[in-house]
């Protein structure tokens, strides 16, 4: 395998469907129907739970692959296909090009051990082991001397933030706290692929933000693989690389954020992305006429490719003069400079 | 037709037969009395059949009982022969590491009575019986939880094993184990171990059930084996409710090994109640019986802090110099230690306790008579053979008459039709039902009514798979001749029964409205299900004598208990959120218990209604032993005659009464639930 040309994972139609004989129910209903809009809709009417419709795509490696619906829609029963929580009824699921669909229990043991690596929604810590030993679990199991693994887990408590809190058990800890372990628990057996289930929507919106942040950071550090799952809009546009959007089992689109939010491709992700402040997410590259031989004016308010449009719209908003301000009788009251209206929308700049 | 309910149509075909069957009483006598003929001879097929299997595993079984025989001699040995001051410090010390001070004063407190009664030596004979038959049950227990766990597909088929386990009555299981292991302590071992090993299943299943599926997950995700993540992980997740298990468990061996006492062979604590109790030395007894509830309550509560969320921590050297204490106390006074057997400091309360209680008794005893000869005479005795037949100048001062059961039924029926006008049609006919039940008398109702009436009611609390499964089981019943027996048993725990929901309701919901009656009824409630069925029958027996009327409150005092416990519970558990919408419409008090509370705790009755009933049937086997007819004194007899034919046949047709009245109650809870949408 060389580097960078295979993806990280690939999924080609995956299909998850629960129910009795879901395997031959699935095999007949695809022989019979062009697509998969079709044999879902035998399966249902055999009473049969298409969760996962037909799924195709992949992730780069270092790449933060978001998988963003409502819920219903599908995107936790995908993201357990992947990690072989759950057998996918059909399609093949590729990591590092290794089909894992067909994997023997023991080589899944192994690349659990190895590589794969895993953050749940409500934490699933073990409540009869402290910090430490919820850490450093993923080596126990594999082996590693007490001594050994839990100085390892030491490592990893720290990069986390949980210094101090190493023997404490896990309720004791508040939520944030214990979204921490979790991530600890899941970092510590070095993996380089990484799968995230809802890890902040249990929290507050505060600590959620807090925690992004820190996440942003500890990736930035590792460039670990990341398949995240989530049902926040902004949060999949403030962490992706690249959103796959689910809606009733199907992916219905995947793009980059910029793409999500200024090309969606229904009603149903246009619906989405009305409430995104879209200027913070998309960049000028995306509006702009490609090439160098354009008309402009005279005027170069400094504009780069990589700037969200909020800032460039500051930018040239700078060129004007200030412009009055009246009461409601018509009267002047004062002047106020375009610029100054632009910077008051922006939120902080990320 | 089309508008009438399913329950109305079940109560006007159950009236219907009824009618049929007095109308023809006369012509057709069979209606009444199954004929004998028809019987089966199944008790017999049954007893051929078992003791051929029986003789078949009957080396294996002698093999066991001789391989068990050493861990109950080496258990037996260790716990008499340890100087009583260390089996007491080292109690203590054990109680102190659960439970602190308040945990250790009552080790202290407990043992030193026990010491002190005299009773040491048969005690440490019973604990040693325990000793030996928990780690069974737990292993056996665990194991099955474990095991119907991992394999999804025998999980219902184990638990419905447990289900009809709980419901066979303890007596049954002692005389096929009579036969296989023969007479001795091997049988109270092996009885108590698979009479404790269903709860510990029970709960190690339920645990590792109710385990958060991501705990699970990371435990896969961990890259644990499949022994890692179950025994690493999930186990110790499910550790709370495992404890539950243990708890029960310990407390179900304990039970069992006195209740096995009857089979005797062993110098243990149950044998010694019995023994004084036969020789009417109530006041020994009482002290035997007494020493049995210490074991219990300390057993219970010490292995009861196991399943606390959150246990305070208590200092384990405090421990160690209990234990110290222990030894050096024995070592310095060995030899001077008196035989714990020897002290019977207790003697003289319990030789005036008899003295008080003859005197009691003489003093009391036209009020004691008055008050079982009026029971008998104006409740149980109509119930059971009809006034038609109970009223008697003698009793009752007149004579029963056809012209008296007319004007019942006509009253029944002018009910019935002034019920039907109101539109509440089935308690109409169901009134009209009662009063037919009255004038006949339960145990000689009509079969085909039992059966039709049965089978209609099953209808309505579970479908039609219930109504057959009822009258197929009865069916059995009917055919292997026990049917009589059956009608007894049923008439005796049904008086218990409704006896229980009537009072344990008034006293549940007493406890609900006002916390006062709930701190006096509680600790009443805990130390009445601490307390082995055994023992129960000693307070009744001292004061009623043997008779109907003592087993039927010996049940009554065993099986108000979860009555009283979930009509409470339901009562008080309506979320806080309905209560502020009722007071928020203004709702009075009252109002708020009869429309929002009462509606919303119905299931949670209905389950105590159903424990009840278990609880009932368990007891009328123990009851067998001070007098009651039916199938409890059939398993008793089968028991003492090693009859395994009657013995197995008695405690099927048991189990299944008890099965079906469980079946039924859960059905129409379910029922209730599913209205409310819980």
């Amino acid at each position: 395998m060389s580097g960078s040309d295979t993806p990280a994972i690939t999924c080609r139609n995956v299909w998850q469907v629960f129910g009795n004989n879901a395997d031959s129910a699935l095999k007949e209903a695809l022989s019979r129907h062009e697509t998969p809009e079709a044999a879902a809709q035998e399966l249902r009417g055999k009473g049969l739970i298409p969760a996962v419709q037909d799924a195709s795509f992949d992730v780069k490696e270092g790449e933060l692959f978001v998988i963003m619906g409502l819920s219903g829609s599908g995107k936790s029963t995908l993201i357990r296909c992947i990690s072989h929580l759950l057998h996918a009824t059909g399609g093949e699921i590729r990591i590092d090009g290794e089909n894992i669909v067909e994997a023997s229990p023991k080589r899944l043991i192994e690349l659990r051990r190895k590589k794969l690596g895993m953050v749940f929604q409500h934490f699933g810590l073990f409540p009869h082991m402290t910090v430490a030993e919820n850490v450093a679990y993923p080596l126990r199991v594999q082996g590693v001397k007490k001594k050994q693994r839990l100085a390892k887990a030491q490592e990893v408590i720290e990069l986390v933030g949980l210094g101090g809190r190493e023997s404490n058990y896990p309720r004791e800890l508040s939520g944030g706290q214990r979204q921490r372990v979790g991530i600890a628990r899941s970092l510590v057996a070095d993996c380089s692929v990484w799968f995230l289930d809802e890890p902040f929507s249990a929290l507050d919106p505060l600590i959620r933000r807090q925690l992004q942040d820190e996440f942003l950071e500890i990736q930035a550090k590792l460039k670990t693989t990341i398949v995240f799952i989530t049902h926040d809009i902004n949060e999949a546009l403030k962490l992706a690389d690249r959103i796959a959007i689910m809606r009733d089992g199907k992916v219905v689109q995947i793009g980059t954020p910029a793409d999500i939010v200024l090309r969606p491709a229904d009603d149903y992700v246009r619906e989405f992305s009305k409430d995104v402040a879209k200027g913070r997410h998309a960049r000028v590259a995306s509006v702009m006429q490609a090439g160098e031989r354009h008309v402009y004016g005279a005027d170069d308010p400094g504009l780069r490719q990589d700037m969200t449009l909020d800032a460039a719209l500051a930018r040239c908003m700078e060129l004007y003069e200030p412009v009055p301000v009246r009461a409601p009788d018509g009267k002047l009251v004062g002047v106020v400079n375009p610029a100054d209206l632009a910077a008051a929308l922006q939120v902080e700049q990320g | 037709m089309a508008s009438l309910s399913k329950g109305a149509i079940a109560a006007l075909i159950a009236a219907a037969v009824g009618a049929l069957c007095l109308l023809l009483e006369s012509s057709l006598p069979w209606l009444v009395k199954f004929p004998a003929v028809w019987v089966l001879p199944t008790t017999d097929w049954v007893g051929t059949a078992m003791e051929w299997f029986l003789a078949l595993i009957k080396p294996a079984a002698r093999s066991f009982s001789a391989l068990m025989f050493y861990p109950m001699e080496a258990a037996n040995y260790v716990l008499s022969h340890t100087p009583w001051p260390l089996v007491i410090c080292a109690t203590t010390a054990l109680a102190w590491i659960l439970g602190g001070v308040r945990m250790a004063l009552m080790a202290v407190v407990g043992l030193g009575f026990v010491l002190a009664s005299g009773y040491w030596p048969e005690s440490m004979n019973t604990l040693a019986l325990v000793a030996v038959s928990v780690p069974l049950a737990l292993i056996i227990g665990g194991g099955i939880g474990i095991l119907a766990n991992e394999y999804p597909r025998i999980r219902q088929p184990v638990q419905a094993v447990l289900d009809i386990m709980q419901t066979v009555p303890t007596f049954a299981y002692l005389t096929p184990l009579l036969v296989l292991f023969g007479f001795g302590p091997v049988v109270g071992l092996i009885a108590s171990a698979i009479y404790a090993a269903p709860p510990m299943a029970r709960n190690v299943l339920l645990g590792l059930e109710r385990v958060e599926p991501e705990i699970k997950e990371a435990a896969i995700m961990s890259g644990g084996t499949r022994l890692q993540q179950l025994f690493q992980c999930e186990i110790p997740s499910a550790g709370q409710q495992i404890m539950v298990g243990v708890n029960q468990c310990l407390m179900a061996a304990l039970s069992m090994v006195i209740i096995a006492a009857v089979i005797g062979g062993f110098d243990d604590i149950g044998w010694e109640v019995l023994l004084t109790m036969r020789k009417a030395q109530f006041g020994q007894s009482l002290l035997a019986g007494l020493v049995i509830v210490i074991f219990a309550i300390l057993i219970d509560r010490m292995s009861g802090t196991l399943t606390q969320d959150r246990r305070d921590k208590h200092d384990v050297r405090v421990a160690w110099g209990i234990l110290a204490l222990g030894v050096a106390v024995s070592a310095a006074f060995w030899g001077s230690v008196q035989q714990p057997g020897t002290y019977a400091l207790f003697n003289p309360v319990a030789d005036s306790v008899d003295r008080g209680l003859s005197a009691f008794t003489s003093a009391n005893a036209e009020f004691l008579t008055a008050l079982k000869n009026n029971v008998l005479f104006y409740v149980l005795l109509p119930l059971r053979i009809g006034l038609d037949q109970a009223v008697l100048p003698f009793t009752w001062g007149f004579t029963w008459t056809p012209a008296m059961s007319l004007g019942l039924f006509a009253a029944g029926a002018a009910a019935a039709v002034g019920f039907a006008l109101r539109g509440q049609l089935v308690l109409g006919v169901m009134l009209l039902i009662a009063a037919g039940m009255l004038e006949t008398g339960i145990s000689q109702l009509p079969w085909p009514f039992v059966l039709v009436g049965a089978g209609a009611l099953a209808w309505v609390a579970g479908g039609r798979g219930l109504a057959i499964l009822t009258v197929v089981l009865l069916g059995t019943i009917l055919l292997s001749g026990l049917w009589e027996r059956a009608l007894l048993s049923l008439y005796l725990s049904g008086a218990a029964v409704f006896a229980c929901a009537v009072m344990g309701g008034a006293i549940g919901l007493a406890s609900a409205v006002s916390p006062g009656v709930w701190r006096v009824v509680r600790p009443v409630c805990d130390m009445l299900q601490t307390i082995p069925l055994f023992v129960f029958l000693i307070p009744v027996l001292m004061v009623f004598q043997i008779g109907e009327f003592s087993a039927f409150l010996a049940i009554i005092a065993y099986a108000i208990v979860p009555m009283i416990r979930y009509t409470r519970h339901g009562l008080v558990s309506t979320p806080e959120e309905m209560i502020e919408a009722a007071t928020a419409s203004g709702a009075t008090k009252w109002q708020m218990l009869k429309d929002i509370r009462a509606p919303y705790a119905a299931p949670s009755i209905l389950l105590g209604l159903n424990q009840t009933i278990l609880y009932a049937f368990a007891m009328l086997v123990i009851a067998a032993l001070i007098g009651t007819t039916g199938l409890g004194q059939s398993i008793y007899l089968a028991l003492g005659q090693a009859d395994v034919g009657l013995g197995i046949s008695a405690g099927a047709a048991m189990a299944i009464l008890a099965l079906i009245a469980d079946r039924m109650v859960q059905g129409f809870a379910e029922e209730r639930r599913k209205a409310l949408g819980l």
